[in-house]
């Protein structure tokens, strides 16, 4: 049986050594996050936000506490095992795009496919048809620097969904982007939630992108302040 | 071991794929890759003309008389070359994998095992190296045929099994050196950590 809760930390810290000084840019967060939710972590920059995702995608190693993945303590796993986690389980979406230059829109969405060890064709028939999902079917052969900068966050929203994750983590996906066209953005990621079923955490400090949330956690200085559940 | 339930498929990196975003690269950055062709093949080509002349001295017993001959030291200038052609191409490597850094980050972040980091940075100087060989051996056949003309020889004496054994020998060579030269930057865009990578500001 599958638990409701997809993603938990416990008691979770990431401490880090700058210049002789100790900086505590997670710590102490224990957090459940509910399987379908859409949560926005909200706190101004250096609260710790990008660091706490990070950890939860396995990027980073915590320096105290546990990320608990579908009930797997993800400490346990290995470098195979954490790399699977990022391509299979876990999408992506970057405040900077992050987008391959050298290759189109096309295959830059199809890039986590290959990871993925589907075959070339059916990898780029579902990159295809995802850029079409995203408004993006007329772009397919463009290359990031030919295309807008909420194109390019599309993009980058079509692959981090390319191979079904349960989970996409967006750290700050408006953060390049101007009032109108973050919130097509913010629109298109709840559109996944709602329709895919996919749980979405987004950080971000612009508290005009948090009416779509189901709950906001409020962050400072690597601490939750508070946690508020949003009216439907 | 954890107790992920990996029945989804499996993290892989084909080779075919490796190579396809390898030549990509190549292409779309052209400029760069160019200068690591070229190194290779001026190496490649010095050491083309070298055996070509020796082979020109060997046939023609006129020159054997006269005591023309290709010398130790002119290979040990070829040794020198390519010592130079692979430094070369080193550091013009080490400079991509820090322009890349964001690139080698997101891969990682997308699912991308360190091995497969470094079997595309190889695959990229596989095909460097095809290519800066192919160069190189052209080169250094047209020079052989300059020479000669300037000289008097008969450049065409050359047996083609002779040029075909020596394309194939100056393809290893460069195989060879271009691997060689890019294992340090490759192992070091392997094990860039995904964190720092894709904080870094090109």
């Amino acid at each position: 049986m599958r638990s409701d809760v997809i993603i938990e930390t416990r008691d979770l810290a990431r401490y880090y050594v700058l210049g002789g000084e100790v900086i505590k840019a997670v710590d102490g967060v224990s957090l459940k996050v509910y399987r379908g939710e859409y949560l926005s972590i909200v706190g101004p920059s250096g609260a710790g936000k990008t660091t706490l995702f990070n950890l939860i995608g396995g990027l980073d190693r915590p320096t105290r506490g546990k990320v608990i993945i579908d009930e797997v303590d993800i400490s346990e796993l290995d470098a195979y095992e954490l790399a699977w986690l990022r391509c299979m389980k876990i999408g992506y979406i970057f405040q900077t795009f992050n987008l391959i230059p050298t290759l189109t829109a096309l295959e830059n969405v199809a890039l986590p496919t290959i990871f993925a060890g589907v075959p070339r064709d059916e990898g780029m028939r579902k990159a295809k048809m995802l850029l079409k999902s995203v408004g993006l079917g007329d772009r397919l052969n463009h290359k990031p620097s030919e295309l807008s900068a909420g194109q390019q966050q599309r993009v980058a929203i079509a692959r981090a969904i390319v191979n079904d994750p349960d989970i996409i983590l967006a750290d700050e996906p408006t953060g390049n982007l101007d009032f109108q066209t973050g919130r097509e953005i913010i629109k298109l990621l709840k559109e996944l939630n709602r329709k895919r079923g996919v749980t979405v955490i987004a950080a971000t400090h612009d508290l005009k992108m948090i009416e779509v949330s189901d709950r906001v956690v409020f962050m400072r200085d690597g601490r939750i302040e508070r946690i508020e559940r949003m009216g439907v | 071991m954890g107790c992920v339930q990996m029945d989804e498929g499996k993290i892989t990196f084909r080779l075919s794929d490796a190579f396809r975003l390898g030549y990509d690269n190549v292409k779309r950055r052209f400029n760069r890759a160019f200068l690591n062709i070229a190194a290779i093949g001026l190496g490649i080509a010095f050491f083309s003309t070298l055996s070509l002349m020796d082979t020109i001295f060997r046939l023609n017993s006129q020159i054997r008389e006269s005591g023309s001959m290709i010398e130790g030291y002119q290979y040990g200038l070829v040794l020198v070359s390519f010592v130079v052609c692979a430094i070369s191409i080193t550091n013009s490597m080490l400079i991509a994998v820090y322009e890349r850094c964001r690139e080698i980050g997101t891969m990682k972040c997308l699912g991308a095992l360190d091995q497969h980091v470094l079997k595309l940075f190889l695959a990229e100087s596989i095909i460097l190296a095809l290519l800066g060989g192919v160069l190189g051996f052209g080169t250094g056949f047209l020079a052989l045929v300059l020479v000669c003309i300037f000289m008097g020889f008969r450049a065409l004496s050359i047996p083609p099994s002779t040029l075909l054994l020596l394309l194939g020998k100056v393809t290893l060579l460069s195989l060879a050196l271009s691997m060689l030269a890019t294992i340090y930057p490759a192992y070091k865009a392997a094990k860039l950590d995904p964190v720092e990578a894709l904080r870094y500001e090109v």
